[in-house]
């Protein structure tokens, strides 16, 4: 197996309030990613998913245990790592065109090379041509795809994606997860992405880890031994798919149940 | 089709704009019937007043009091805009200076402006300085509290967005945090416009050694009541053109905002 490209070793994470309280998020969640490998973590509600993307992405310090990304510490974002997010609607800067908008990711390019770069990555996502529209032109799925391309434009190594496909009605939600599934198995980067639908990940993943309840650690993980290419009307239907999704949600309730024994 | 559905709006502004004209017009006779029916000697009528804001407009009033005047207001706004939205982004992105700036703050601008002019007074001496700088103490205030507020309440995911794209410190701050609180700073802004020309003419009349509130006063110690009444009519007027100025400022800056927020126009 080659060498991890991203790499979390014990990682726990305590979020402090404001008001002085102190949760602990997680504890010594431990994960490789290897090169071009498609991984996803899924769990109850509350498991903080989030927070451990957070953590993975150099967004935010682990507060015991380390990430490492190409073998070298991660202690802050750096360039290699794309994240997209949950809230397109937010994640795009409403202020600028799509263009910019994608542009910004790839802003350390010459001009010239750029411009090329923000159009190859426009009609990746079939988004061709749409530059000069704003983020309020675009419906909640192209504003995604958008998301996506901005993500893809500086050529990541790992894309990690949060709950990113939450927000969009559920064809529009299959349509992106074949746009991500495609783009994938084009492309070669690895993908971290995190979700609390079963067969979303199921469907796009090489393997799937289930968080336990908070403070979250990884009870379980599932090798997802599917064909690829993956398409929604064939996969979707295989005795196998529909074995590892209930495979899956059998851990991920068992979580939920722990959860609903600690309260909230 | 397109032509016919673009007609009745664009008539309907129209509408809007002549029923804004004719407000103020019935205002204005209302004025001149009030002044006319009193026969007072200390209610000019409308007439009167703006044939004499004219003359004020044209003669050398203008050069003597009304441009110095403005030069103030520009100048006290300019600073106050420019300290007003760095602090305020600062202080509103980090958070250990807002935590230690906030009591500060919070007395200083619940401290009331005329209180403070005696003390310009003693420092800069009557004149064009004392005023701006008493302009600033003032209209400072709600742009960087607006700045700050907004600065702090922004949405996690916008701050993430920008981070993970690699962007940090002042780059952040200018190109990202900025722009998206600038529809909090533009509100802050232009209450700091009305706020620079209320605290103008306390500041002239108490001591600016020239300007429009300095010329108010003049005409109304020496009996000149028409003529302190067309100050208050150019006063007036300075103030409508700073507001529909800005406003179009900020239409053009924020146009990005219409589609966001939803409404756009037709």
């Amino acid at each position: 197996m080659p060498e991890a490209v991203l790499q979390m070793s014990h990682v726990g994470v305590t979020l402090s309030g404001q008001d002085g309280s102190v949760v602990e998020v997680s504890r010594d969640v431990s994960l490789a990613l290897a090169p071009r490998e498609f991984v996803s973590i899924v769990g109850p509600s509350g498991a903080g998913k989030t927070t451990l993307l957070r953590a993975a992405s150099g967004l935010r310090r682990p507060t015991t245990g380390e990430v490492s990304f190409d073998g070298e510490p991660l202690t802050d974002v750096r360039a290699g790592i794309s994240v997209v997010f949950q809230e397109y609607n937010k994640s795009l800067f409403p202020w600028m065109s799509i263009g910019k908008n994608v542009a910004m990711a790839a802003r350390h390019l010459p001009a010239a090379e750029r411009a090329s770069r923000v159009a190859d990555a426009l009609r990746l996502v079939a988004l061709e041509g749409m530059g000069s529209r704003y983020p309020w032109e675009l419906s909640g799925g192209m504003q995604q795809r958008a998301a996506l391309a901005r993500a893809l434009v500086s050529g990541p190594r790992v894309l990690m994606l949060d709950e990113p496909f939450a927000s969009v009605d559920a064809l529009t939600r299959g349509l992106l997860e074949d746009v991500v599934a495609d783009l994938w198995e084009r492309s070669s980067f690895a993908a971290l992405l995190v979700t609390h639908d079963v067969g979303e990940a199921v469907y796009l993943s090489d393997r799937v880890l289930v968080l336990s309840a908070r403070p979250s650690r990884i009870m379980a993980e599932v090798t997802i031994d599917l064909p690829r290419p993956r398409r929604q009307t064939h996969t979707r239907r295989l005795q196998r798919f529909v074995e590892l999704e209930a495979e899956v949600l059998e851990f991920v309730y068992k979580a939920g149940r722990g959860s609903a024994g600690q309260g909230s | 089709m397109i032509a016919l559905a673009g007609r009745p709006v664009r008539w309907r502004r129209v509408g809007l704009w002549l029923l804004g004209w004719a407000g103020l017009g019935v205002a204005a006779l209302a004025w001149q019937l009030a002044a006319s029916l009193s026969h007072s000697a200390l209610v000019p009528t409308f007439a009167s007043a703006a044939a004499y804001a004219w003359h004020l407009l044209t003669g050398p009033v203008l050069s003597a009091d009304l441009l110095p005047s403005v030069a103030r207001v520009l100048v006290g706004f300019g600073i106050s805009a420019a300290i007003g939205i760095t602090v305020g982004l600062l202080v509103g992105y980090y958070r250990s200076p807002r935590e230690w700036t906030a009591a500060v703050f919070d007395f200083f601008r619940s401290l009331p402006t005329p209180l403070l002019i005696p003390v310009a007074l003693v420092l800069f001496g009557l004149g064009g300085t004392m005023v701006v700088a008493v302009i600033v103490s003032a209209a400072v205030w709600p742009v960087l509290i607006n700045t700050a507020n907004a600065t702090a309440g922004l949405e996690p995911i916008v701050v993430d967005t920008a981070r993970s794209l690699g962007l940090r410190g002042p780059r952040l701050l200018a190109r990202v945090i900025l722009p998206a609180v600038s529809p909090q700073i533009f509100a802050g802004l232009r209450v700091a416009i009305s706020v620079s020309l209320a605290v103008l003419v306390v500041a002239e009349i108490l001591g600016g050694g020239s300007g429009i509130g300095y010329y108010i006063e003049n005409a109304q110690q020496s009996f000149q009541i028409t003529g302190s009444y067309a100050g208050v009519l150019v006063l007036c007027l300075l103030g409508w053109m700073a507001d529909s100025l800005f406003l179009l400022a900020e239409r053009r800056l924020l146009a990005w905002q219409r589609g966001v927020v939803g409404g756009g126009d037709a």
